[in-house]
């Protein structure tokens, strides 16, 4: 035996040739090379050495090459069959070259990927020599719309049919900025990048291009998939859906246009502009994002009435859903200078629910609890255990609410009276559908001028409780 | 009636056999001149030298006997016997039924073959090589003390084949697996038992990475950019001249053995091309081992990877 000599790095393998452990260099070839951390060796040499190794029960060595990334590695590897009595190897590393891979020829590098391009190209079109469109031609339904109005558009600029990221509108634009920006095109949720091949003899003017429009995503398979079960639902629940399946997803996009927009123009991004116009833009993304907000709201609302709405209960542990619930809004919190005192790290409360729900009423809680609290106050969370059930309490500061309000503040669209905060009067109404549909229940204590208690109330885990310390 | 009934079908087997015998006869009769012209017309350079089949089967018969020593090691025999005739035969036998297994044999006999040449054409010593010289000089003590090991290995790997033997522990893991499973194939069932022990012992004992291919690509992986250096066979030496070829162009070293002769110029060309060679460095190599040989015009305008790509394309040498 000779003695052993240093190893870079070694791994294990488990009996399906999986990667369950590994040092830092063997990891990261594994993850460069496009693997998993555990999961498959990616390397395709070094599994063909794990795989015989383990098959043969015989201790190989190889010298693998593999490309990660733009390097090419040569690594001397050292298989062993594992001697833990675990099927799998042991893979020791015991030196390790790399290479810049050799740089590509760009012109032969450009004639393959327009021949890639123009091979996976969802929409072509022909433009003339100052980019109108002469005919156009695409299958893919979400391209329809902009073909559509191609095809009437004749002799028009296509640039005037889609949007184009960043650019600079002002047209025409030369077709090398052009050639492989990415678009936003109506009718398709999917971002688009552009390619431009001029068809012209080497060294003269282009008189005219083919427009490529590619995608990196596929088509989403709701927009490619004929709707068939319509037919089955009743009138009312297909109109209960309608928000939540049809009218969000079309609303989100261009909501987020206009959201965005606004912010370029607060932010005055594309230029200098009077302080009362970008206030203007600020207003126009706060409604937006409450817009958006309210979408979400609306679509929730459409599951938890719908008649087969069900949860998922699991066993989860209270205080740590406090916990986090206190930490997505801590920031929040801290802008309004008010301070959330969520249970302390140690703190447990087991309980049967589902995890997602729970963390969404305390969000839901908490954002009320923040945004109606006055500055320089305090939100409790607090937790505790009453016999087979389990409580949540979000208490404070704020102005309280009066008997007959504490019976509204549930009701579907319930604002009480207020207006211009970002609230939709879905919240409390969703988060007691979510809490009853758990087997438990959300109320409020209060009086005018003490603060507000919402009290979740879930079923314990009282199996979890028990094998607690 | 019924007699004959039932003797005419066993009287048409026989002659059906016999028609059988005499057409395969017939076929085997042909093939003679061909080959024996073959086997006459082939110099001293050719794959198939008397020197070389006697090297392969050697060898071949060599593993067999080790594999039947491991056995008697394991029936409570004496250490050393000496095996009859037919099952060493046999065994022998079975494993040239493995074409892979072959091919390897075959190219360390090329291999052999070329060593002896360039010892006595280029004064180049089998065993010690400027590169090798230079890598036990290494700075590095890990270096220092493959290129050491390696030096080992050569030495035993010329005696071995002076002898026309090769150890069982120098195969590739692939192909020793193949052996151990010959030899369970052919063991009979009283001598089962034994026969797994042996594979057992030998399987724990082997480790390829202690073999001479083993150290020779290691060596040679571990110089990285630098192993540009080792595609020169004056340098290098034979060895690990083949193992760094094997490495750079993507090649089986097997292939890159069988490429030398001289029946497989493009590919050795190709082969050092796809290396990253340029066409002086590829005309040195020529000249010392195909020294009667010109490289084509134009022959850098071949870029690497495209050498790759035709030797791709052209497939593994048949038999390799």
């Amino acid at each position: 035996m000779s003695p052993k000599q240093p190893a870079l790095a070694r791994a294990l393998s488990d009996g399906d040739d999986q990667l369950v452990s590994a040092d830092e260099a063997l990891a990261n070839l594994q993850l460069r090379c496009g693997g998993e951390m555990p999961g498959t060796i990616a390397v395709p040499a070094l599994l063909e050495a794990v795989r015989k190794a383990r098959r043969y029960q015989l201790k190989l060595a190889r010298a693998i090459t593999a490309q990660a990334g733009d390097e090419s590695v040569i690594a001397w590897i050292e298989v062993e069959p594992r001697q833990d009595g675990e099927q799998g190897c042991e893979i020791v590393l015991r030196n390790w070259q790399t290479q810049a891979l050799p740089p590509e020829n760009l012109d032969a590098t450009q004639v393959l990927r327009a021949g890639i391009n123009r091979h996976l190209a969802e929409l072509t079109a022909v433009l003339d020599a100052r980019q109108n469109v002469l005919a156009v031609d695409a299958e893919a339904p979400d391209l329809q719309e902009l073909v559509g109005a191609m095809t009437a558009g004749l002799g028009q600029d296509w640039t005037q049919f889609v949007e184009i990221e960043g650019g600079s509108h002002r047209k025409p634009m030369h077709w090398r900025l052009l050639d492989g920006a990415t678009l936003r095109v109506s009718g398709s949720e999917r971002s688009w990048r552009a390619s431009l091949y001029p068809r012209a003899a080497p060294g003269a003017a282009p008189d005219g291009f083919d427009l490529c429009l590619t995608s990196d995503e596929p088509l989403p398979e709701s927009a490619s998939e004929p709707e068939t079960e319509g037919d089955e639902e009743s009138d009312a629940q297909a109109n209960r859906r309608l928000i939540g399946r049809d009218v969000a997803p079309a609303l989100r996009l261009p909501i987020a246009r206009i959201i965005a927009n606004a912010e370029t123009i607060r932010t005055r991004l594309a230029g200098p502009l009077a302080a009362e116009y970008a206030d203007y833009a600020a207003d126009i993304a706060a409604a937006g994002q409450h817009l958006l907000a309210l979408l979400d709201d609306l679509a929730d609302l459409e599951v938890v009435e719908a008649e087969e709405f069900k949860t998922a209960p699991d066993r989860i542990d209270l205080a740590d859903v406090a916990r986090r619930a206190a930490g997505i809004l801590g920031v929040r919190a801290r802008e309004q200078g008010i301070v959330v005192d969520p249970p302390r790290a140690g703190e447990s409360l087991p309980a049967v629910a589902e995890f997602r729900r729970v963390l969404q009423v305390l969000l839901n809680l908490l954002g009320n609890a923040i945004r109606y609290s006055p500055a320089n106050s305090q939100v409790w969370i607090r937790i505790e255990a009453d016999g087979d059930r389990a409580r949540v309490i979000v208490a404070d500061q704020g102005p309280g609410l009066a008997a007959e309000q504490q019976a509204r503040v549930f009701e579907k669209f319930e604002r009480l009276g207020r207006s211009g905060d970002g609230g939709s009067g879905l919240g409390l109404y969703i988060s007691r559908r979510l809490a009853r549909a758990m087997g438990g229940e959300l109320r409020v204590e209060s009086a005018p001028g003490q603060g507000a208690r919402f009290i979740l109330d879930l079923p314990a885990d009282l199996k979890a409780r028990a094998d607690l310390p | 009636m019924m007699d004959s009934a039932a003797q005419s079908p066993s009287a048409n087997g026989v002659e059906a056999l016999l028609r059988e015998e005499l057409a395969a006869g017939d076929a085997a009769a042909e093939n003679v001149s061909p080959i024996l012209r073959h086997l006459l017309d082939n110099g001293a350079n050719s794959m198939f030298s008397d020197a070389i089949i006697s090297g392969v089967r050697g060898m071949l018969s060599d593993l067999a006997r080790q594999l039947l020593d491991a056995r008697a090691r394991f029936s409570g025999e004496v250490e050393r016997v000496d095996h009859p005739a037919e099952h060493l035969n046999a065994l022998a036998d079975a494993l040239s039924a493995s074409p892979a297994l072959l091919g390897h044999l075959h190219a360390l006999a090329c291999e052999w073959q070329l060593t002896q040449q360039l010892h006595a054409r280029l004064a180049l010593d089998p065993v010690l090589s400027p590169l090798l010289q230079a890598q036990m000089a290494s700075p590095d003590p890990e270096t220092a003390s493959l290129a050491m090991k390696l030096l080992a290995a050569q030495a035993r790997y010329c005696q071995e084949q002076r002898r026309m033997q090769l150890a069982l522990t120098e195969l590739p893991g692939d192909l020793l697996h193949g052996v151990l499973v010959a030899m369970r194939t052919l063991a009979g069932v009283e001598d089962d038992a034994q026969a797994a022990a042996a594979e057992a012992a030998i399987r724990l004992e082997f480790h390829e990475a202690r073999t001479r291919l083993g150290l020779a690509a290691r060596l040679i992986a571990g110089m990285g950019g630098a192993a540009l250096s080792a595609l020169s066979i004056s340098h290098s030496g034979t060895a690990l001249f083949l193992s760094a070829l094997a490495l750079a162009s993507g090649q089986d070293r097997v292939v890159a053995v069988m490429s030398i002769n001289e029946t497989q110029l493009a590919r050795l060309a190709l082969a050092l091309r796809a290396s990253g060679l340029k066409q002086l460095a590829v005309e040195e190599q020529f000249l010392a081992l195909h020294p009667d040989i010109a490289l084509p015009e134009h022959f850098e305008q071949v870029s690497p990877d495209h050498a790759a790509a035709l030797l791709a394309a052209a497939g593994p040498l048949a038999g390799g």
